[in-house]
């Protein structure tokens, strides 16, 4: 694979070490290349063609830190986490996904890949507000019906409807189904009568 | 790990282990530890009680330190009879302590509510709350005795079953906790807000967080273990 076919990373890490060690382990697989290591993310500059951005949170402002997306110039490009400590699920939700110090390089490269698939086809929104479409199918959850019953009802693919429903628990912090329908309920999306 | 972390010892002082971390409390009151322990330390106290000060100092780690990584080669196979032994007294500390004050806390909340709330978030916890009571069952009835026959025989089992599959049984138990503790924080109406309902949340922050420690007891030292035995016996 030559240089310009491999996947473009910058690096925004201020740990010297972490960041070689990190830059050595991308580099060494031949899909990516490590194309700049930045202490600080106020060098990046958004005109750089960059695949994924690598960027540990603790580098950005707190009051920044949620909006993450907007930091990068609305950026295309995948997001992922470099998280040394915990990090408020807000602030990791932004990511595409998130690499620990821990990760072996089959997990860091594995993340990589995942957050590129990740970005491609569920471009973050920092709306924390359900839109309409997920306020219909939270409800279609609450009446209990399966993925594939939604998929139909709304024309859509049953990828989509699991799409929609990821976004829908990480939006509320809600995951499981009863809990779900305890939230439609409560905010009169459904009634208890549909419940017999 | 941050840089001014301290890492126990032996000789560390209990009461400077409490200092350190306060939530290490819990792990002394499951342990049937009495307080009034003066200025007895990490190693006296585990001698006193008969506990592996190894595997104390190891528990207190993984409680304290979110990144540790135990070096379980310097457990032995009767540390895994220990860890299961503080597991049970485990699930025994959520269950009449934890849990018992969660149900109060919920108890009271819901007396304000509209019927239907009231119904649908009682139905909610105890849903919950018979979820985990199983899921302790499950552990103290076929995965320790699993455990502990492994250790007896010497060879494997008869049984098809292997400690692998615990791994995957015991992963999505936070998940309703999680739920109830962002119902409660960030969707009940504002108006049914009061002192109790503060309480109530903090509980559950606390036996959340406890409950994660709990797994990575079992994820860190337990499971590495025993999968250890199982490869020597097959």
């Amino acid at each position: 694979m030559n240089k310009d076919s491999k996947y473009k990373v910058v690096l925004i890490e201020p740990s010297e070490i972490i960041a070689t060690g990190i830059a050595e382990i991308i580099n060494r697989n031949p899909e990516f290349s490590i194309m700049q290591t930045l202490s600080n993310p106020t060098y990046y500059n958004a005109n750089t063609e960059t695949d994924i951005i690598i960027i540990n949170p603790a580098v950005i402002d707190y009051n920044e830190r949620f909006d993450i997306r907007s930091y990068f110039g609305d950026t295309n490009s995948a997001l992922v986490a470099l998280a040394h400590s915990n990090y408020e699920e807000n602030v990791l939700r932004q990511y595409d996904d998130c690499i620990g110090i821990y990760d072996n390089t089959a997990r860091i490269i594995q993340k990589l890949k995942s957050a590129m698939e990740q970005n491609a086809q569920n471009p973050k929104s920092d709306i924390n507000e359900l839109s309409t479409r997920e306020r219909d199918i939270l409800t279609a959850v609450a009446k209990g019906k399966t993925n594939k019953e939604i998929a139909d009802e709304f024309n859509i693919s049953i990828y989509t409807v699991i799409s929609h429903r990821r976004n829908i628990s990480q939006k509320l912090g809600i995951n499981s189904i009863p809990g779900l329908t305890v939230y439609a309920i409560m905010n009169k999306l459904v009634d208890m009568s549909d419940f017999g | 790990m941050s840089n001014n972390e301290t890492i126990y010892s032996k000789r560390m002082k209990v009461a400077d282990l409490l200092a350190s971390d306060s939530s290490l409390l819990s792990i002394l009151q499951r342990l049937d530890i009495k307080l009034g322990f003066g200025e007895a330390t990490i190693g006296e106290l585990c001698m006193r009680y008969g506990i592996s000060e190894e595997l104390f100092i190891m528990i207190c780690n993984i409680y304290s330190f979110h990144e540790y990584h135990p070096h379980i080669s310097r457990l032995d196979k009767n540390d895994i009879k220990s860890i299961t032994t503080y597991l049970r007294a485990s699930h025994r500390y959520y269950t009449t302590v934890c849990f018992p004050a969660i149900h109060e806390g919920i108890h009271t909340l819901v007396k304000d509510l509209d019927n239907v709330s009231r119904k649908l978030i009682d139905k909610f916890y105890d849903d919950y709350d018979n979820e985990i009571i199983n899921h302790f069952k499950y552990e103290e009835e076929v995965v320790f005795p699993y455990i502990e026959s492994l250790m007896e025989n010497n060879r494997a089992c008869d049984t098809q079953y292997r400690i692998g599959q615990f791994e995957e049984n015991h992963s999505n138990i936070n998940e309703k906790l999680n739920d109830l503790k962002n119902i409660i924080a960030k969707y009940l109406d504002e108006k049914f807000s009061s002192p109790q309902r503060f309480e109530l949340l903090n509980d559950i922050y606390g036996v959340e967080n406890d409950l994660r420690k709990h797994s990575l007891i079992e994820n860190k030292l337990l499971i590495p273990l025993v999968e250890k035995l199982e490869q020597d016996h097959e």
